[in-house]
């Protein structure tokens, strides 16, 4: 419930998860809900897949065997996330869950390589959810929750209308993630991640990270 | 991500206030005032993309490579109290590219008289309100006006122009402040400016001292009695109370 709480401090309220870019190119308020279902058999199931699997290898991977892992984790989401901006923005709010995580969970995110760029945001969350105790299944909901949430709390600040039509907007968003809890949760090789592109979405989260005059950052 | 050196910690001193007051050109003063002897850093906040650290470049107070914007997606309240997870890892970051810096000043998006910087982001904080706002504003109260470490009356310059007699509201925010400094602040007197550069050093050796202790403005109410917060808050440390307008 703290991990799917907006209110948490790990610096994620700067997210519109593109919608801003989204209106702006057209999107009508009334396809929201279009766009969240889409979000979520696509780049929000590559995402909860990802932090299952880092679950997965935080709970069996041998201590010295579990940077690498991870490594190879991170290089089959990163194939799996085209888009230069979204990948960008994951690692800035992965970086913000992990100091969050440094205080609350002492020791269960292994330290990047000098140099490497921070851990992207499924991979933290992943490894949060071994440390804390968090099945996997329900991990996969907090994602699709997370992913929902967050762009019904930036239409809000959008495009301001009844705040209930956008609790109820996320309440069908994480109904289509439904069916595919099962799946994802049941994963434990990180080359069957699910490749489900969203070249718009993508696209959406490239033209939002150079919006001029933008509330959100991504 | 443990660096294998660690920077130093510098002195972060946050600057907040209503929009308009004059924080960035504030910022750009004190930067003006001390960058020939400090080194400093400086992290702005807006509402909308990077206009405060354009400014603050554009003034050729500072190396444009030492100051940068976070952005705080609608909530610059937020940014600096609830959740200040992008404004420090900036500064940390800035720390660690620019080792060592004295001073890093991070500009709070203007909002309005409750927004306050957390102790878990900045060590000590200037609330910034003006003449312009109303000769009232002082007596109003509120976190930053009766508990920030300095409170600046800005733009003291144009009182005769909004009609507001500044001795009045020195005395109002004294009184609201219980004693706390206060710093009334003209950009065009030197005095006044000189004042302010002091402050900042006397922070700065209270901060380096270790006598100088974080102090959160935040959620208490407005009015309280000075013994009373002593057992929370060891108030008595060592920067001078110095009140410059008596």
């Amino acid at each position: 419930m703290l991990l799917a709480d907006s209110r948490l401090p790990a610096g994620a309220h700067v997210s519109s998860n593109a919608l801003e870019a989204a209106l702006r190119d057209g999107l009508r308020r009334d396809e929201v809900g279009a766009y969240l279902a889409s979000r979520q058999v696509t780049v929000t199931r590559v995402e909860a897949g990802t932090a299952v699997l880092a679950r997965h290898l935080a709970l069996t991977c041998a201590p010295e065997e579990l940077a690498p892992a991870l490594a190879a984790l991170e290089a089959e989401w990163a194939a799996r996330t085209p888009g230069r901006a979204q990948r960008e923005i994951t690692r800035v709010l992965g970086d913000g869950l992990r100091r969050l995580a440094d205080v609350l969970w002492p020791g269960a995110i292994p330290p990047v390589a000098a140099g490497a760029p921070p851990r992207p945001r499924p991979v933290v969350l992943g490894l949060v959810a071994a440390a804390a105790g968090l099945p996997a299944p329900e991990l996969v909901r907090l994602v699709a929750y997370d992913d929902a949430q967050t762009v019904v709390a930036a239409l809000l600040k959008l495009e301001p209308g009844d705040p209930r039509a956008g609790a109820a907007l996320v309440l069908e968003a994480c109904a289509a993630m439904e069916p595919l809890v099962g799946p994802l949760a049941a994963l434990q090789d990180p080359v069957l991640l699910p490749s489900a592109g969203a070249p718009q979405t993508e696209d959406w989260a490239e033209a939002q990270s150079a919006l001029p005059r933008r509330l959100f950052r991504a | 991500m443990p660096d294998p050196v660690t920077p130093t910690r510098s002195l972060r001193l946050g600057v907040a206030g209503p929009v308009g007051t004059g924080k960035s050109s504030l910022i750009a003063t004190v930067c003006r005032a001390l960058a020939g002897e400090l080194r400093l850093g400086v992290i702005t906040n807006d509402i909308y993309t990077d206009e405060d650290a354009r400014f603050l470049r554009s003034a050729g107070v500072l190396d444009p490579e030492r100051i940068r914007a976070v952005e705080t997606g609608a909530c610059p309240h937020t940014a600096i109290r609830d959740d200040v997870t992008a404004n420090l890892a900036a500064v940390e970051q800035l720390e660690a590219d620019f080792d060592p810096l004295d001073v890093v000043l991070v500009e709070s998006g203007g909002d309005n008289l409750t927004a306050t910087f957390s102790p878990a982001l900045v060590d000590a904080q200037l609330f910034v309100l003006d003449v312009a706002g109303g000769g009232d504003v002082a007596r109003k109260g509120g976190p930053g006006i009766g508990r920030a470490d300095l409170l600046v009356v800005n733009k003291i310059d144009l009182a005769p122009y909004v009609g507001v007699d500044v001795e009045q509201m020195v005395a109002d925010a004294l009184e609201a402040r219980e004693g706390r400094p206060v710093l009334a602040l003209s950009r065009s007197d030197e005095a006044s400016v000189q004042e302010l550069r002091a402050w900042v050093l006397s922070m700065l050796a209270a901060h380096r001292g270790g006598t100088h202790e974080p102090q959160d403005p935040g959620p208490m109410a407005p009015h309280f009695h000075a013994d009373g917060e002593e057992h929370t808050h060891d108030h008595d440390h060592g920067h001078p109370h110095e009140h410059s307008h008596a």
